[in-house]
């Protein structure tokens, strides 16, 4: 009898205990949209890791995926209108400025930044700071880098490693190049314009400087964009890519028979080898991207996506909103992640130590490719981008009329440039 | 009594109607009357409208993008008609006759495309028309044609946009003029070869004037459809840049400023304008066709 009452003593605080913690448990719903499938998973994932660090709160991300403009046009409009935005936000860099027209309806995250800020690559954070305040997070660094299809270089009797410059890049097509096989040293974009910025970016070029001026026509992206009218025009080394830009179908299928020989494109372009070129299984190798002069950068940056707290938020939430977003992108586990789960080069500079990023990968020539991000942002060579209140119009441009003309125009870099600006420019003054 | 029963007649069938007035005028009016009220707004970020008067429509006028955009479409426009019309028209007469083997199956394939995802039209279409491996030049080629860069010139742009059109809307309009050959009686095709008409005879003189109703109502949903075009160079080119802007057309244009420049205003005033163009063109063709006479 005594036993029984034993036990029925343990089981009712047992109970209680249980019961008490359930009601301890603070669980906050949060809304999440993003455009891409796996940053969704990615975040359920950092929800498992928060509600582990945080056994006082549960936390229930609601994430919703839609296609890229259709979720930038919904955000766009729930904030402007006031109703209806969720809590945080996949905003993609080309985007990005849109949202920080006129009232800024995204919430400063510079004091959860500041907590990790001496551990992450600074450059970084650049593109979603906005007069001294940051807005966004990015899920990588996005570091430009070249592809080389080592078998055509083989073939040739070229080592990828003594190319160095551009000039030994233009030498060495020469003799890689074969129009009549349809096989070039590389191919170049006319309807977007990831052909166009690593080389701006690199010279130190872009769309924006440091103090915010507006540099589309400066002498830096002359040259870039006369340089790429010359690989095609004048070196002969060059091809427009088959349906005109590096994410077409036909494009892969092209890359994939083994017809170019290099392609230049940020870290994130790798998953695209890996899905959509199989036959060029162990013959890619990732290398820094030639220098233009012998102390020039060998790197800048290219894409992102900046994860946005909206203040349509409920303010009770913020505070856990922003720790969760800390969690999710800036600690060391979470960049790890970044890398294992995702296949994006880290933001932060102190997981490109860990093993877990050091190991070989057999696609690309077996050799582990964030050692060459590392050594590129160790030596300062990855530019900064700078974005400004037209960056959104300035891509536009660049991917619908400035390479076009170029390229299939043969139009003057310079003439084409300097429209391109005033187009831009009139835009400021109104 | 009598007057209350006589009131309450009158009002109930405004009751049964006021849910779908309710609906048309807060979805349907209510956004037309603000997209006019927006066009005379400057609304270039969150919060930041100010009222600007016709000063967008005063830009329109001057906007060399938004010229050339319209010309695109009213190429593209002339060019559905001038193949979303005869080729359904024709293939629908052959599909009515009663004794052509494997007439459902036809209908079908026809109408399948209408139904496809359009995600998967673009990218199929984008590979169909590549310059290098395409369908569509390794056909050419078969005839000794050279290779065409369907998607990388400007001159190709509008003819790609409008094989696309054709390839996605014949079934539907096959539908329309199904459903017109279906009230033409068989006793007037009797009376006619007993006349003496025959084969495309019968087409000419009894087919197409006793469908001019469906054909005319046809050639107007295609002017709209024509004008409104947006779905097709999004789908086919990347968020809808072409070569050369050649296939920018108004609506791309519009949605553009809306939403990549984040321009509300000058966005409304185009839409504003567009509609306007629509209706004046759709009024010249109904005079054209003589529909006012009737």
């Amino acid at each position: 009898m005594e036993r029984w009452k034993i036990a029925g003593v343990v089981f009712v605080g047992l109970l209680v205990f249980a019961i008490s913690s359930v009601w301890a448990q603070q669980e906050v719903k949060l809304t999440f949209w993003t455009f891409v499938e796996k940053h969704a998973d990615y975040m359920q994932l950092a929800v498992e890791e928060f509600n582990k660090a945080n056994p006082d709160i549960k936390l229930v991300l609601e994430a919703s995926t839609y296609p890229y403009e259709e979720m930038h046009d919904k955000l766009l409009m729930a904030l402007a209108s006031g109703v209806g935005a969720p809590d945080l936000a996949d905003i993609e860099i080309s985007k990005f400025g849109l949202f920080l027209r006129g009232d800024i309806q995204l919430h400063d995250l510079t004091d959860m930044v500041d907590e990790y800020r001496d551990k992450l690559v600074q450059e970084r954070l650049s593109p979603y700071n906005y007069q001294g305040r940051q807005y966004g997070i990015d899920y990588h660094l996005g570091a430009l880098v070249m592809y080389y299809n080592l078998e055509l270089f083989q073939n040739a009797g070229i080592n990828v490693d003594d190319i160095t410059t551009w000039d030994a890049y233009v030498e060495a097509g020469k003799k890689i190049t074969q129009p009549d096989k349809d096989i070039w040293m590389t191919v170049v974009e006319t309807s977007d314009l990831w052909t166009i910025h690593p080389l701006m970016e690199q010279r130190g070029g872009g769309a924006y400087n440091a103090k915010g001026e507006m540099i589309l026509d400066c002498q830096e992206n002359i040259e870039a964009l006369q340089f790429m009218q010359d690989l095609v025009h004048k070196y002969g080394i060059a091809r427009v890519a088959p349906g005109s830009y590096v994410h077409d179908p036909s494009f892969y299928a092209f890359a994939n028979e083994g017809r170019v020989a290099s392609l230049w494109m940020p870290q994130w372009y790798m998953i695209r080898f890996t899905e959509f070129m199989p036959d060029l299984f162990g013959k890619v190798a990732i290398r820094p991207m030639p220098r233009v002069t012998p102390e020039g950068r060998r790197s800048g940056m290219g894409g992102g996506t900046g994860t946005a707290i909206t203040k349509q938020i409920d303010p009770g939430k913020l505070d856990v909103a922003k720790r969760f977003l800390g969690l999710a992108k800036l600690t060391y586990e979470a960049n790890k992640r970044i890398w294992t789960d995702l296949g994006f080069d880290p933001i932060r500079k102190d997981v490109y130590d860990d093993p877990e990023l050091m190991k070989p990968l057999p696609y690309f020539n077996n050799e582990p490719v964030l050692a060459v991000i590392k050594d590129l942002f160790e030596h300062g060579d990855i530019k900064p981008e700078y974005l400004g209140p037209h960056y959104p119009e300035i891509r536009e441009i660049l991917r619908e009329t400035v390479c076009y003309r170029v390229i299939e125009e043969k139009a003057d870099p310079a003439t084409v440039l300097k429209e391109a600006a005033e187009e831009i420019r009139a835009l400021e003054k109104e | 009594m009598a007057k209350s029963r006589r009131f309450a007649r009158k009002i109930v069938p405004f009751v049964f109607l006021s849910p779908f007035l309710i609906m048309f005028v807060l979805f349907r009016v209510w956004p037309i009357v603000s997209a006019f009220h927006l066009s005379f707004q400057e609304l270039k970020g969150i919060g930041t409208s100010r009222f600007v008067g016709i000063s967008n429509y005063t830009t329109l006028l001057s906007d060399r993008r938004f010229v050339s955009s319209f010309l695109t479409t009213s190429y593209y426009t002339a060019a559905t008609l001038l193949t979303l019309i005869p080729i359904p028209l024709v293939l629908s007469v052959l599909l009515f006759q009663r004794h052509l083997p494997g007439r459902n199956l036809f209908r079908t394939l026809i109408f399948l495309p209408s139904l496809t995802s359009l995600v998967v039209v673009g990218t199929v279409f984008r590979l169909i028309l590549a310059d290098t491996g395409g369908l569509v030049n390794t056909i050419l080629g078969l005839f000794g044609v050279s290779p065409l860069r369907w998607l990388l010139v400007p001159s190709l742009a509008v003819p790609s946009l409008t094989m696309l059109a054709l390839w996605r809307w014949t079934g539907m309009n096959i539908v329309y003029f199904s459903s017109g050959l279906t009230t033409i009686p068989s006793e007037v095709y009797e009376a006619a070869r007993l006349d003496g008409a025959e084969g495309f005879s019968l087409f000419r003189y009894i087919t197409v004037p006793m469908i001019k109703p469906i054909i005319v109502f046809v050639i107007t949903i295609s002017i709209i459809g024509g004008y409104q075009v947006f779905v097709e160079p999004y789908i086919l080119y990347p968020g809808g840049r072409t070569p050369g802007e050649a296939g920018l057309t108004v609506a791309v244009y519009l949605y553009r400023t809306a939403f990549r420049n984040f321009n509300m205003g000058y966005a409304a005033a185009i839409g504003v304008v567009l509609a306007g163009i629509i209706f004046v063109v759709s009024l010249v063709q109904f005079q054209v066709s003589g529909f006012f006479r009737r």
